[in-house]
């Protein structure tokens, strides 16, 4: 049992990590269409700012800022070189951002070398929160999940509660007629690059000192977090926050699982063929953890191409 | 008309080469992965051989001419590096150097065998200087490949006896591990090793390669097994998450790993790496005044300390000198298959112990140190506190693993 409340824990906590990055992400494509492969590179970006900032202005400081560092970049990346190709259509916005993801991963290498660099949990933070059996729960996980919701929360009211966010709203469905009721569009799709890179950027600086600050953690990441807005439907915040769940807790409970296609065909009386005929038969589900979410969307897809939540087809 | 221009072509050329040069410089390909997310194990291969043939050379290099370095950039996959070891061949390179990745060094081995059946007096030799899975000297091995490595039955006999002399293996092992040749061939020596080391595999975990982020669940699973030590071949962010995750966990388990050296892994890890233990081909402080030399002088040339796999390249290349040394030139070049039948029969010293290679399967005999990372260590590790110190030094015959049956190796001949 304790196992078992321990895996989901995990599963809810990687799941709320994975929302935060992709939360940007599919409020971006919502609004511009556009999806924005060096989307991951933020979430990088984030966390080497926190780590070349918390010498000066310590840890706090170093996630506030590098946060709005982040914002800036992702501001100025929509206002120099997006807007510039937009006209020219969707794959041109696509290939400049797949080759801005590769120019920020030489640069990080260029600066911080290519090895994972010394950034980790503040000494304070680094305690444990309860104990279930023998297991002890960080602190630090429970501090990421917060600060997930908190997010969850915040844009969720912005975008249904407030005057922005109905004007954002209608942006990404009729942008002309926005356009023509008086509303500066361009800078609201800035702004929502804006705060979609900001919000990566702090998944990035907080979740770098838990996990590791290295030139690949954009690619770790960014893979996974196309799984989650697939799934979830591009452009919609509630099913990114389901997707990102959902994922977390299958992987985390698989990685307890250790039966396999032969077990199951067992109950039949089948074992016996199964394990002869090895290979996949015998596959345990545990070795195959991190391949499930690739499983699920291919599911998603089939089923229901437009996401658990997504709106458009 | 093709026809003659090629004739005039070719006897032009070698009117202009016989005017020059009289005997063909020897050519080292590296074919290593110097771009891409896994390029800083490649870089780290690529440091180590060039300084070893920049001494090759600084000791009048061979047959009165230096060995060229030619590097190749495989981009991180067995693709790429069969194209680049077409271009490597097609520049005249006559030995082939790589390290990183078992898988890429199955498509080499099977490259290289290829076209040596193809091409009978234009052979090439592949040193391996790092990939470490077993079927390279087993089902797949080849007269002309070499591995100056260790490999999974080695490396785990070493760790295990070494931790269980200093007390701290337990009777309860773990094995997690990552879901590929080498991971696999870890995991089965952890269970080989079972009556040897005198523990119990309690259970065994293989899992996806530099795809998970997240390490809690795992952790909570061995947790929950009650294992008092854990021994992975883990490397890269698979290791430094693994060791993160479980001291966030407060799992006490000890540690026994391969490639905790690995640049960033101490600096990252801090303190929680202490105690933990590690089997590797060098230790500077375990070979005293020696080592210390080494140390220096590489730091010198490199501009950094020799880490992770760069002590064990430089040796392989050591090798690989001594028996060109060895070698005499015939017409003026070298030939490949006496260069193969040499470097059998070739012996070097390093600061650790004596080197050599097994003629049956062309797996080094290299001597294993294992260390724990500690405080006490003579050398630091990533400027921080803590380093490696040696805990017992295994010469090439106690670590050494018999050679496999399954390895039927066709000399030329």
């Amino acid at each position: 049992m304790d196992a078992v409340v321990f895996a989901v824990l995990n599963g809810v906590i990687y799941g709320l990590l994975l929302f935060m990055v992709s939360a940007g992400l599919t409020l971006i494509f919502g609004m511009m269409g556009v999806l924005n492969f060096a989307h991951a590179s933020f979430y990088m970006l984030g966390a080497y700012f926190a780590y070349a900032l918390q010498g000066l202005v310590g840890f706090a400081g170093a996630v506030v800022l590098s946060t709005l560092l982040v914002g800036g970049v992702g501001v100025v990346v929509e206002r120099g070189f997006l807007r510039r190709v937009h006209r020219h259509g969707h794959a041109h916005e696509l290939l400049l951002t797949f080759g801005l993801s590769f120019i920020v991963a030489e640069l990080v290498k260029l600066f911080f070398g290519n090895y994972p660099v010394d950034y980790r949990v503040p000494k304070a933070l680094d305690f444990a929160a309860f104990a279930v059996g023998t297991q002890q729960y960080p602190v630090y996980r429970v501090l990421m999940g917060g600060i997930a919701l908190l997010m969850f929360a915040a844009i969720y009211l912005l975008l249904t509660r407030t005057r922005i966010g109905i004007v954002v709203r209608a942006a990404i469905y009729r942008p002309r007629m926005v356009e023509a009721l008086g509303h500066h569009v361009q800078l609201v799709f800035m702004g929502v690059f804006g705060i979609g890179a900001a919000l990566a950027g702090l998944a990035g600086a907080v979740a770098g000192a838990f996990y590791t600050t290295n030139p690949n953690m954009a690619l770790e990441i960014g893979v996974m977090v196309f799984v989650v807005v697939v799934v979830g439907g591009l452009g919609s915040l509630a099913g990114a926050m389901l997707a990102s769940l959902l994922i977390g807790i299958l992987t985390s409970l698989a990685v307890g699982v250790d039966a396999s296609i032969a077990d199951l065909a067992a109950l039949v009386g089948a074992r016996e063929w199964a394990q002869g005929i090895g290979g996949l038969l015998t596959l345990k589900l545990s070795s195959l953890a991190a391949t499930i979410p690739f499983a699920l969307m291919l599911l998603v897809l089939l089923l229901r191409p437009s996401g658990l939540m997504g709106e458009r087809t | 008309m093709l026809v003659h221009s090629i004739v005039r072509t070719a006897v032009a050329s070698a009117a202009l080469l016989g005017g020059i040069a009289h005997a063909a410089p020897v050519k080292i390909g590296l074919v290593e992965t110097l771009s891409g997310p896994q390029a800083s194990s490649g870089q780290a291969y690529r440091a180590g051989v060039r300084y070893a043939i920049d001494r090759l050379n600084a000791a009048g290099g061979w047959n009165g001419e230096s060995v060229q370095l030619l590097e190749y950039d495989n981009q991180g996959g067995p693709a790429g590096a069969s194209d680049k070891l077409k271009a490597a061949i097609a520049d005249g390179v006559q030995i082939v150097v790589q390290g990183s990745s078992s898988a890429i060094g199955g498509q080499v081995t099977e490259d290289v065998r290829k076209h040596n059946l193809r091409n009978p007096g234009k052979e090439i030799v592949y040193i391996n200087v790092g990939a470490e899975a077993l079927e390279l000297t087993g089902e797949k091995c080849n007269f002309h490949h070499f591995r100056f490595a260790g490999n999974a039955q080695v490396r785990v006999k070493a760790l295990v006896d070494g931790m269980k002399q200093a007390n701290a293996l337990g009777t309860k092992v773990y094995a997690i591990n990552q879901n590929y040749s080498w991971g696999q061939d870890v995991e089965q020596a952890v269970v080989d090793n079972q009556a040897y080391g005198g523990y119990k595999v309690v259970e065994k975990t293989l899992h996806d390669v530099n795809k998970i982020q997240d390490f809690a669940p795992y952790i909570a699973k061995i947790g929950a097994s009650g294992a008092e030590t854990v021994i992975t071949g883990n490397w890269s962010n698979d290791l430094l998450l693994l060791m993160k995750a479980s001291k966030a966990g407060g799992l006490k388990a000890r540690f026994g790993t391969v490639y905790l050296d690995q640049p960033g892994n101490i600096a990252n890890a801090g303190e929680l790496a202490a105690g933990h233990f590690i089997v590797h081909a060098f230790n500077a402080e375990a070979g005293g005044a020696e080592g210390q030399r080494f140390v220096d002088d590489y730091k010198a040339k490199m501009g950094h300390v020799p880490v992770f796999v760069e002590p064990q390249t430089v040796f392989a290349i050591e090798m690989v000198a001594e028996a060109l040394k060895r070698s005499k030139p015939e017409g003026g070049a070298l030939n490949a298959n006496a260069f193969a039948k040499t470097l059998e029969s070739t012996k070097i010293t390093t600061p650790v112990g004596e080197w050599s290679v097994r003629a049956s399967d062309h797996q080094a005999l290299l001597p294993m140190v294992v260390s724990m990372v500690s405080k006490d260590a003579k050398y630091k590790a990533d400027d921080t506190a803590f380093g490696f110190k040696p805990v017992k030094v295994f010469s090439a015959e106690q670590a050494a693993a018999p050679a496999q049956a399954s390895c039927k190796m066709q000399r030329p001949g």
